[in-house]
């Protein structure tokens, strides 16, 4: 193929990353091309839950079989972006005892490690869980922060000679002689359409790979579910904690970072609506009445966000929640189904098994490409997550103030001596609450493809605590539009980021939060006069 | 513990109210729940920026004419508006707060993202510009200090190129400010405005700017000086041969620090007593509905006694007013809130566009007595952004509002209304 | 009901995040090693519980001065979260030094019978050299002086039996400072309740445990407290004290930071000043003072009294007194904060805090000052040279004791 690409993967969620990874280190050359920002899709916007499997063990267990697989290979790899907390499966009065054995015997046959525990020790173990259980069953739950595993990702693929590119769009699958050849796409930050040819076409676009595959001229029909889900303002529980019955709405509290995420609805909703999808009062309700089930501190908790995913189901059968349909991976070769050659679709599985995805990925990419390189992608760490625990990578930078070099290696882990945090300014502090330093804003937005403040925040956290980007989003522009030098692109993108911050707070504004966006009004508007843009 | 006049809330209407009060010679308590919005204040005060159409008013006592009948400004009346608008300067003045500005008529500030902002009266470190300046053609020196990020030099600078300056940026280094930022938290103005507070970092501020500039006839600098009183400021436009313009920064505000500071001394000057870090937990009232005391969490079983009671706590930023999952509520009296019943239209979706919440207060009489089940409490009066019928952040209006309220709260209960 | 409940007093969420009490507080002015309240506090929290390797140690540079939580809009305790987060995450134990600063009683019991020594050794050059090297208790700082002979003993000998005629009687709190270096605080205390007709009862009292607080040692603050407690309900008196930070303590440190609820007592513990102002308001008591009383005084705010928030009282006590000239002086820390100050680590950043005080009080160049917290005197006595004196000891020479008693007599 004219100097193209061995292979162009289309979608830069975590299967997209992972599929770069993964053929960047058997030495293909990688083009990985995303319409908007990486980790936008599904992948940014469920649990965070390190699956033991535990969840699909009735249900699915070849999901379940999987699950734990990649949970201890992500364990070992990714040690900087997934978190051994453990969890907990509890009953409740309302719940049949009864299932705790079938569901423990289940999670055995799947080489799933539970515990049953006496619910006294379950408490002890865990003090916020609802006092009124009655089994508990330990399994090896854990949490996985998506947005950093997926960074990894892309950071190594491109340590490895992949090419990557942001807020390009595919409007074109080009084909010639049965065969797709490669892609025209529209960059969305310039305005122009170019055409990039490679020697297979990866379709990795989740949800949106419906759309992509039609554009090839084939069918993969996609189920939307939407789940909500809401992010309490601190840690609230140490494990996790899920309900020990038929998988069910809100029944998952995970702590992720310093946060903690109750959820997940699941409905079923029409295709055209996946780009916008919102968080209803309803939802909202719901998951506050569950969650509280399962933490009854929740109710007294401040929450600091509401949003909501789509789940890239592959449509089998027609169950209208979604939640029986198998969660495994789906590989397909569409010369084998449709006669179309070079052209793969990776789909359907999920986060924890995005990796396994990725293998199947490129091992058909290969396949197609007589390359014989095995995937490695299962012993090799990602970047950050090489060496010791956090005191031993906090040890190589010493000489940062306490507060940044510790938050600095609890995101960055091995690479936190690569932020830039030598220098004074380094080190000053941008986002208070989530500890984000300068070093590491501008370290973002020279070296991980960072166009806006909210892939900004995508890439370090910032504007992720409590108080919503009210005081950093003014002082992390201000980083922008010195790279840039277009002050009022960047101040734009400052009201595009408060907008897109209220996105997830409306929805959820009473109490402190609504406190908290009163504040954040004043400050917008009256100090910063940002409303009044233009005069 | 009794009081002439107990008034709840430690903030730009209560220390006005109270120190005319007090003045007026009324003996007067402030209760105050911790600092307050005038540390954010900028430096400026609203009284009107905008119309309810999004228009700009001209004559601003005229224009209230345009706001809806249950407006603060509606129920103090244009006349009394008038004279209190030409008062304001005076009042501050003897607080030793200069403002400047036209007590009628709109300027322009310049906000920490570059943006004119209608203003009505600024402390002196804040420069106005006309409405429709003409473009200078002069040269502007953006002056910052090193790693100072709460002053946001491309937005400043593009902005005055915009108003026809040739801009040039520079950074100021200095020893002891690098010192600060061995703290995560110290890069804020406020840090920055003590540590210029001694005569020596001041001066090599100074000559640290003089360095740097070259043929600019203009300099402009963030509002990080004078945290107690407007020496540095005077010593800078003294010492710097060039016309200098200070810029607000992301909050806290050192003006609106300092005014806060000169308002609180002026009214305890006046024999005031302000309780610092104490909330108002409980109200007591008589057999006729009028209240009788408030206790507070620090002084416990002591109630505060007094002839008249003064709300005003700020709203719902100040804890003036609790938003719960499905009300709005005013915790210390239970007086009648002006909200929307249904949660959903609390809020615009859309964060710039107005927002219902920014509105919530408490319901007043024609004479900004509070309602409590419909029924007017004769001694309470609601002032500052804790009275209903307005949308401050909206408007521009909230300064403009907690003055005038406090003015009429206060003529009212010397019986010159 | 969903989500109706409201977060609970203590809680960090709370925080909206202004960063006022970083402009009110006195340590990161003088110390950047210190994360300032905001990210100590509720910022810090977060992190914390998240993992304890986000603890700072730096947290121990907190004085406990509550400064940052008399300016929080949003009542968030702040210090007391600090102080908490120092009791669960904690590793440094304390060491010696600590034991002897913060074991105020223990030492003061052993210090007394050789009170002469102790306090020459204390004083001189190679008592503090000694100090400074093996204690690193700074050797620039003067320490206050064991009185020989203790206040329980003076009580006991001279006023107890004479208690039982008063008809309503009071418990006295009177802390370590006021048995073992400044008995006249509690001779002052039993004089003027004396004189307007209440009797003082002593109770078995251990160290209210502010300083076993600030220096860690968490099971014995929390052991006296206990005691301390049962004692309060044992008496069913109120609870009287005459020093700002002992009141603090038992009416704020036992619950917030050591989680022993006191609700029942909190409305019985009062520091004299305000018992006395209430009585004096309700009418239940006169006070008659003497007519050749002159002086000059300046009041300095002790943080704990600002954050118990009741310097209201005692200001307007204090001017009752004719022939007082009192001016209250601009509330600040002076830098001490308990037994802060006395690290070496610290002496420097306590002197530093505490310098706007003492020009302002030169500036006043007052006959004395007065403050409710002994800490505070020793400090300001060591920086300044003006004397210092607790309001209940001025309130007692400005009296005249003999007629406010005839007053008040049924």
């Amino acid at each position: 193929m004219k100097d193209g690409y061995d292979v162009i993967i289309i979608g830069g969620g975590i299967t997209g990353a992972g599929t770069a990874r993964d053929c960047a280190m058997r030495g293909l050359k990688v083009l990985l091309i995303e319409r908007n920002d990486i980790a936008t899709g599904a992948t940014g916007r469920n649990h965070g839950l390190l699956h033991s499997g535990a969840r699909y063990a009735v249900t699915d267990r070849e999901s379940a079989a999987e699950c734990i697989s990649e949970n201890l290979i992500l364990k070992r790899i990714a040690r900087n972006c997934v978190e051994d907390t453990s969890g907990l499966f509890i009953s409740l009065p309302e719940d049949d005892l009864g299932y705790q054995a079938t569901f423990v015997e289940a999670c055995k046959a799947a080489g799933i490690d539970a515990r049953i525990i006496d619910p006294k020790e379950a408490l002890a173990m865990e003090p916020s869980v609802n006092p009124s259980l009655t089994g508990a069953v330990v399994v090896p739950d854990g949490s996985v922060d998506p947005f950093r595993l997926c960074l990894a990702n892309v950071i190594d693929a491109k340590a490895r000679g992949a090419d990557v590119l942001v807020y390009h769009e595919v409007v074109e699958v080009l084909r010639e002689n049965g065969r797709v050849i490669g892609v025209r796409v529209l960059d969305k930050v310039h305005g122009d359409v170019k055409e990039y040819y490679g020697s297979v076409t990866v379709n990795a676009g989740g949800i949106w790979g419906h759309h992509i595959a039609s554009l090839a001229g084939v069918n993969v029909g996609m189920f939307p579910a939407k789940g909500a889900l809401l992010i309490f303002a601190h840690r609230v529980a140490k494990l996790v904690l899920n309900r020990c019955r038929k998988p069910a709405n809100a029944d998952i509290l995970v702590p992720g970072d310093t946060v903690s995420i109750i959820g997940t609805t699941s409905t079923r909703i029409p295709y055209e609506e996946c780009d916008d999808v919102r968080v209803t009062p309803d939802e909202v309700d719901l998951l506050l009445r569950e969650g509280s089930l399962l933490s009854p501190s929740l109710s007294s908790t401040r929450i600091l966000r509401a949003y909501a995913g789509v789940r890239p189901l592959v449509a089998s059968g027609d169950d209208p929640s979604g939640r029986s349909i198998s969660r495994g991976i789906v590989c397909i070769d569409h010369e084998q189904r449709d006669g179309l050659k070079d052209f793969i679709t990776i789909t359907g599985g999920k986060l924890m098994t995005y990796r396994l995805m990725a293998e199947q990925a490129a091992d058909a990419v290969c396949a197609r490409l007589g390359v014989s390189a095995k995937c490695t992608t299962a012993q090799t760490p990602l970047p950050g997550s090489e060496i010791g625990g956090l005191e031993e990578t906090a040890r190589k930078i010493w000489a940062v103030p306490t507060t940044v070099q510790k938050a600095a290696v609890g995101r960055a882990g091995s690479r936190a001596s690569q932020i830039g945090l030598n220098s004074d300014e380094g080190q000053g502090i941008i986002c208070e609450c989530e500890e984000v330093s300068c070093g590491e804003i501008a370290s973002a937005v020279d070296n991980l493809d960072v166009r806006t403040l909210t892939d900004l925040r995508r890439r370090t956290r910032f504007g992720m605590g409590t108080c919503q980007g009210e005081l950093c989003g003014y002082r992390a522009a201000g980083v922008l539009a010195k790279k840039t030098g277009d002050a009022p692109a960047a101040r734009r993108d400052l009201c595009d980021f408060m907008n897109e911050r209220w996105k997830g707070m409306f929805p959820i504004a009473w109490g402190e939060t609504l406190r908290e966006a009163a504040f954040t009004q004043w400050v917008s508007k009256e100090v910063l006069g940002l409303e009044e843009d233009g005069i | 513990m009794r009081y002439d006049v107990v008034i709840i809330g430690g903030g730009l209407s209560a220390l006005v109210c109270g120190t005319r009060l007090q003045r007026s010679g009324k003996s007067v308590l402030l209760v105050s729940s911790g600092q307050n919005a005038m540390h954010f204040s900028s430096g400026s005060f609203g009284f009107l920026g905008r119309l309810p159409d999004g228009s700009a008013p001209d004559d601003l006592i005229d224009s209230v004419i345009n706001l809806p009948e249950v407006h603060p400004y509606r129920k103090i009346g244009p006349e009394r508006l008038r004279t209190y608008a030409g008062q304001t300067i005076g009042f501050f003045e003897s607080a030793g707060i200069l403002l400047h500005g036209d007590p009628t008529h709109n300027s322009y500030r310049m906000t920490a993202s570059g943006i004119c902002k209608p203003a009505w009266l600024a402390m002196e470190d804040v420069s106005l510009f006309a409405p429709g300046e003409t473009p200078s053609g002069g040269k502007a020196l953006v002056v910052t200090l090193k790693g100072f990020t709460d002053f946001n030099v491309p937005f400043i600078s593009s902005a005055f190129t915009k108003m026809g300056y040739a801009c040039r940026c520079v950074e100021v280094e200095m020893e002891e400010i690098a010192r600060l930022r061995k703290n995560p938290t110290e890069m804020r103005s406020v840090n920055i405005a003590r540590v210029l507070e001694g005569q020596q970092a001041l001066d090599r501020f100074i000559s640290g700017v003089r360095g740097k500039l070259k043929d600019e006839d203009t300099v402009v600098l963030p509002q990080v000086f004078g945290l107690k009183d407007t020496s540095p400021l005077a010593a800078i436009r003294s010492r710097l041969p060039a016309h200098v313009h200070f810029v607000g920064t992301m909050i806290p505000s050192v003006p609106g620090i300092r005014s806060q500071m000169c308002l609180k001394s002026a009214f305890q000057a006046a024999g005031g007593t302000f309780l610092p870090g104490d909330t108002a937990v409980r109200a007591g009232f008589d057999s006729t509905g009028r209240v009788s005391s408030v206790y507070t969490a620090n002084l416990g079983n002591t109630p505060l006694e007094a002839g008249e009671f003064i709300l005003a706590s700020g709203g719902l930023w100040g804890k003036g007013l609790e938003a719960s999952y499905d009300s709005v509520k005013e915790p210390l009296f239970s007086l009648d809130v002006d909200s929307p019943r249904e949660r959903k239209e609390w809020y615009d979706s859309d964060f710039f566009r107005r927002q219902a919440f920014t509105g919530f207060g408490v319901v007043t009489d024609e004479s900004l007595r509070a309602l409590k089940g419909g029924k007017t409490v004769s001694n309470l009066r609601v002032i500052g952004a804790e009275c209903g019928g307005a949308n401050p952040l909206e408007e521009g209006s909230g300064a403009g509002i907690a003055i005038m309220s406090a003015f009429m709260a206060a003529d009212s209960i010397l019986g010159r209304i | 009901m969903i989500h109706n409940e409201h977060i609970r007093s203590s809680n960090f969420e709370e925080c909206i995040k202004c960063t006022i009490c970083t402009e009110f507080c006195p340590v990161i002015e003088v110390n950047p090693l210190f994360p300032g309240p905001k990210q100590a506090g509720p910022d810090g929290e977060r992190f914390r519980l998240k993992n304890s390797f986000f603890f700072d140690e730096n947290l121990k540079y907190c004085m406990n001065c509550k400064r940052c939580e008399t300016a929080c809009p949003s009542g968030v305790k702040i210090a007391d979260i600090i102080h908490s987060a120092r009791m669960d995450y904690g590793t440094v134990t304390p060491h010696l030094r600590e034991r002897i600063l913060a074991g105020t009683d223990m030492m003061g019991t052993l210090a007394r019978p050789f009170a002469p020594v102790v306090n020459a050794v204390a004083g001189s050059k190679a008592g503090k050299f000694m100090m400074d090297k093996v204690l690193r208790i700074d050797r620039r700082r003067s320490f206050p002086k064991y009185a020989a002979h203790g206040f329980n003993r003076w009580f006991r000998k001279e006023k107890a039996a004479l208690q039982d005629r008063f008809a309503s009687q009071v418990a006295f709190f009177h802390g370590c400072s006021t048995e073992f270096q400044h008995p006249e605080v509690g001779k002052a205390f039993v004089e003027v309740m004396n004189a307007i007709g209440v009797g003082v009862r002593l109770m078995d009292e251990k160290c209210c445990g502010v300083a076993m607080i600030s220096n860690a040692m968490w099971p014995e603050a929390r052991k006296n407290a206990v005691h301390n407690l049962a004692e309060f309900r044992k008496t069913g008196l109120p609870i009287v004290t005459a020093s700002s930070t002992c009141t603090l303590t038992l009416r704020d440190e036992y619950p917030n930071i050591l989680g022993l609820r006191n609700d029942d007592l909190r409305d019985n513990i009062v520091i004299v000043e305000k018992f006395l102002y209430d009585m004096v308001d309700e009418g239940k008591v006169k006070l008659v003072f003497r007519q050749d009383y002159k002086a000059k005084a300046a009041y300095h705010i002790p943080c704990h009294m600002e954050k118990l928030g009741w310097s209201i009282f005692t200001r307007r006590l204090l001017e009752m007194i004719p022939g007082l000239d009192l001016t209250v002086l601009e509330s600040g820390c002076c830098g001490i904060a308990g037994t802060y100050g006395f690290k070496k680590e610290n002496y420097s950043y306590a002197q530093a805090i505490g310098q706007p005080l003492f020009d302002a009080i030169r500036a006043e160049d007052p006959g004395f000052v007065v403050s409710e917290c002994e800490t505070c005197k020793w400090q300001i006595e060591m920086s300044t040279g003006y004397k210092v004196l607790n309001p209940i000891v001025l309130l007692s020479e400005a009296l005249d004791l003999e007629k406010t008693r005839m007053a008040n007599e049924k």
